[in-house]
This record gives structure tokens, sequence and C-alpha cells, in this order.
């Protein structure tokens, strides 16, 4: 099939990589999948890996959730809501996307950074880069970026910036087109020699 | 170049797409014989399915 005449959706499930009691980042996961489900010819998922059964005595492939390892083989790009802890990220997240590695080969992933301050997770999203480039997904250059999040949605979890909706559109076009590019590439473009 | 045996998609029968290379640390001690000194792991091979889009891996020949 080429890449003008595929027709297929596009799956993109939405990763919410906290477990923290209270999480605001909830909302925003919330808020990012709602927004993403409005797109024609996307399809999409929320993932809480506060509901993944990862065991916590092993690591990598040893502690998987048949599941998710199976949403994210038939994923072609991820959303990774990632809240700032430390300037890192979640502990737990990283443990979730270790316990994968092929299903991630040439597939895009985008991150929206929450935090508590004015810096909407920037410092969360550099850090993750380099996980994300080692898993084998492609990153790409627009971010989510929620700065002090507990006052970009009421108690309810409603958005009180609309700013959001446009800046989501354009991380979502960026996604989009990478997921397309690299759905092609995973099916049609050859590594060189064989 | 090197040329390797085709992968026939198991769902399709469909002669899969070799997309990516890449070494797989995990499995560095489970898989002993497969183990590559000079990369630091097992090197493993990513196929897609032109039909179903899976992916599927195997050691690298
Ligand atoms: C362990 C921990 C460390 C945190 N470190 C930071 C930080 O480095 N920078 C920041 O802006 N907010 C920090 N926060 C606040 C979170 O960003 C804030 O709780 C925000 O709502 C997103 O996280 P949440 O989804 O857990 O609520 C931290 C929170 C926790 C629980
Ligand atoms: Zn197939």
């Amino acid at each position: 099939m080429s890449a003008r005449t595929d027709t297929r959706p596009l799956f993109i499930p939405v990763v919410l990589g906290t477990v923290r009691q209270g999480r605001m980042s909830e909302h925003v996961a919330r808020f990012v999948h709602a927004e993403l489900a409005k797109r024609p010819g996307v399809e999409t998922e929320l993932v809480d890996i506060r509901e993944l059964k990862l065991s916590n005595t092993d690591e990598g492939g040893g502690a998987r959730d048949v599941r998710f390892t199976e949403t994210v083989a038939r994923a072609d790009a991820l959303v990774l809501v990632v809240p700032e802890y430390n300037h890192g990220y979640p502990g737990l997240l990283k443990h979730a996307l270790d316990t994968n590695l092929k299903e991630y080969i040439h597939k895009a992933v985008g991150v929206c950074g929450v935090s508590a301050g004015p810096f909407g997770g920037t410092r969360v999203i550099e850090n993750l880069l380099p996980v994300l480039r080692e898993l084998g997904l492609v990153t790409v250059f627009w971010d989510g970026n929620f700065s002090s999040v507990q006052k970009a949605f009421d108690a309810e979890g409603n958005l009180t910036d609309a700013a959001y909706v446009r800046r989501l559109d354009k991380f979502f076009r960026e996604l989009v087109w990478m997921a397309k590019v690299l759905r092609h590439g995973r099916e049609h473009v050859a590594l060189e020699g064989g | 170049m090197t040329e390797t045996s085709k992968m026939v998609c198991p769902d399709c029968g469909v002669e899969t797409n070799r997309h990516a290379e890449k070494v797989e640390y995990t499995d560095a001690g489970a898989d002993a014989e497969g183990f590559d000194p000079a990369l630091g792991g097992v090197l493993e091979e990513f196929h897609a399915c032109p039909d179903c889009g899976r992916t599927h891996a195997r050691r690298a020949e």
C-alpha cells in the first residue's frame, strides 16, 4: 500500500505517566486524550500506568503487562504525559517503558510535560529524550507544556486556558505527520543490505 | 552489503520489510550464543508486515 492510498487510521495511545495520589497530570492526560480523539483518522486510548500489572521484582521484558505490550505493538505513535519530579521523570514510568522494546522501533513519540512550576515540564522532557531515543522511538520537535498546572484546570478538571487547544493542535499535526511517515517507512523502506 | 534471508509474516504470509537493526541489551545474559562482544549485546533485526503492520523481531543474521 502506498502512503498516498493508506486510509488505515493511526492508533496513538496517550500514556498517563504517574501513579501519584491526587496527580494533576490526570487532568492533562484526559484533556490530551479527548482532543486527540476528535481528530479524523486517529484512534486513541488512555493508558494509565497505575492500572498496569507490572512486576516489581523484575525489570525489562520480565516485568511486562501483556495488554500494555499489545497496545504498544498496535500503536503508530505514543503521547506521554509526564510530570516533572525533581527535574526528572517518575521512576514508575521508566519501569513501564522499559518492559517493551521491539514494539517501539521506528514509531513516533510526543511528550506533554506537566509541572507546578513555570517551565511546563521542559526539564523533564529534555531528560526523557535520550531514553526515548534508546527505546527506538522517534521524537517530534513539538511538545505539550503544561506550566503551573494547578491553575490550568479547575477542580473538576476543566481547562481554564483555551490557548492549550491551539498549542496541542500544532503538536498533534507534527506527531501525525511523523507517525504516517514512519509507518510507511517501517512497512516499505528497507534497511540497506537486505 | 549483507544479504539476509527473507522473513514472512506469520499472520499474513506476506514478505516483511526489514527496517531496523538494534542492539538488545536486556537479552545479553539470556542469549549467550547471540551476544556480540563488539556491540555489547544481541543484535536484533526488526521487520514490519506491509499488510497488517505488525513488527516482528529476530536475531540478526
Ligand atoms: C516527588 C516530586 C517532585 C517534584 N519536583 C518538581 C520539579 O522539579 N519541578 C516542578 O515544577 N514541579 C515539581 N513537582 C510538582 C509537580 O510537577 C506537580 O505535582 C504537578 O502537579 C505535576 O505532577 P502530578 O501529576 O503528580 O500532580 C514535584 C512533585 C513531586 C511529587
Ligand atoms: Zn502481517
